[in-house]
């Protein structure tokens, strides 16, 4: 289990196939961690690249921190990381607020990334995205296991719930993530994101929410393919191979 | 100390045990005394194992067995539904598997 020190603080990290010579970073999502591409995604891609996989603050293995959950707190984060594990240039991929992550990555500092990925990343401004955020409750958990991870197949058990909603109730109640979120609305408005110059594909599943957000995306970043895959958000745990492969397609060629 | 370990022909209760020194480690012991951790106990359903655990669980395998099995190229192959219904006594064939073509 490697942990590493990035600005003095633990971030849980996973690596594969290090001797490659060019390097994917894989982003998580919100209350999600690395798991989400360790078992299927990140050996697929480990076929040609060095993969870097790292739970995000408070998620995860990774330590829990109060304040800094905007995209350029987590962006400073992520360019921290880079410079602890001396990457230089890097594809960059990220799955829902991942993918928010690496598109403001890629805004801020082109020069670190190679290509870009964004898998099922929503508009922050979305009322649904939103209202995530504004009415988390053991209820809400409940309701949310039942009715949006089905279709993951994954049923929590009682220690599990447990767990996943002390972390809920810390990210919730305890860090500032719901007032940095809600200062985010603007961000699919940001001046960079038309002016990016980086082959970008985008991810959605076809009967997602997020499919909108991927349209605009898609319209604004100039050298982008949007390409819906069938599913809806939780797409690559759906589909976790077809979703590696085409991601591995995109940053071979 | 830890070569011999490694390089030790395990049979299958001693990989057993160690997988439940492993289940241990990750989800800790109060959790652990409450079940009866059996090879037909799956992580998901029985030991109520969520992923970050499971990578846990995965890295330390590949800690203590290194090279002798591709314990991450394993699982890769599973879909959901296998990976959902994985128990011990698959981990413990597969090991076990590795160690006689070795």
């Amino acid at each position: 289990m490697p942990v590493i020190k990035v600005n003095n603080r633990d971030v849980h990290i996973q690596e594969l196939n290090k001797g490659a010579a060019e390097t994917v970073l894989l982003i998580h999502g919100m209350f999600s961690n690395l798991s989400v591409y360790y078992f299927n995604i990140a050996p697929v891609l480990a076929e040609h690249f060095h993969v870097v996989m790292y739970d995000l603050k408070s998620h995860g293995m990774s330590e829990r921190t109060l304040q800094g959950y905007d995209l350029h707190s987590m962006t400073d984060d992520l360019y921290a990381l880079m410079e602890v594990l001396n990457l230089g240039q890097v594809h960059l991929a990220g799955y829902s607020f991942g993918g928010l992550i690496a598109l403001k990555m890629a805004v801020r500092f082109p020069e670190k990334l190679r290509k870009l990925v964004l898998i099922e990343a929503p508009d922050p401004n979305d009322a649904q995205t939103r209202g995530i955020i504004d009415e988390y409750s053991r209820e809400f958990l409940e309701h949310y296991v039942a009715n949006f991870t089905d279709t993951t197949k994954v049923k929590m058990g009682k220690r599990q719930m447990d767990r996943n909603h002390r972390m809920y109730e810390y990210l919730f109640y305890q860090t500032s993530i719901k007032s940095d979120m809600i200062r985010e609305s603007g961000f699919f408005n940001n001046p960079g994101i038309a002016k990016l110059e980086k082959d970008t594909l985008l991810v959605y599943g076809s009967d997602s929410n997020c499919l909108e957000a991927g349209k605009q995306l898609h319209q604004k970043i100039s050298r982008s393919d949007l390409v819906p895959l069938a599913g809806d958000h939780n797409i690559p745990i759906q589909e976790p191979v077809m979703v590696a492969e085409l991601v591995a397609g995109f940053f071979k060629n | 100390m830890d070569t011999i370990t490694k390089n030790k022909q395990l049979n299958n209760d001693e990989i057993f045990d160690l997988m439940k020194q492993f289940i241990t480690e990750v989800i800790g012991e109060e959790f652990v005394e409450e079940m009866d951790i059996t090879p037909k106990s799956s992580f998901t359903k029985d030991l109520e194992m969520d992923s970050i655990e499971i990578v846990s669980f995965s890295e330390k395998i590949k800690a203590h067995f290194g090279e002798q099995i591709d314990f991450t190229g394993w699982l890769s192959a599973m879909d959901l539904d296998q990976l959902i219904n994985l128990n011990l006594e698959m981990i413990i064939n597969y090991i076990h598997e590795c160690q006689s073509s070795k």
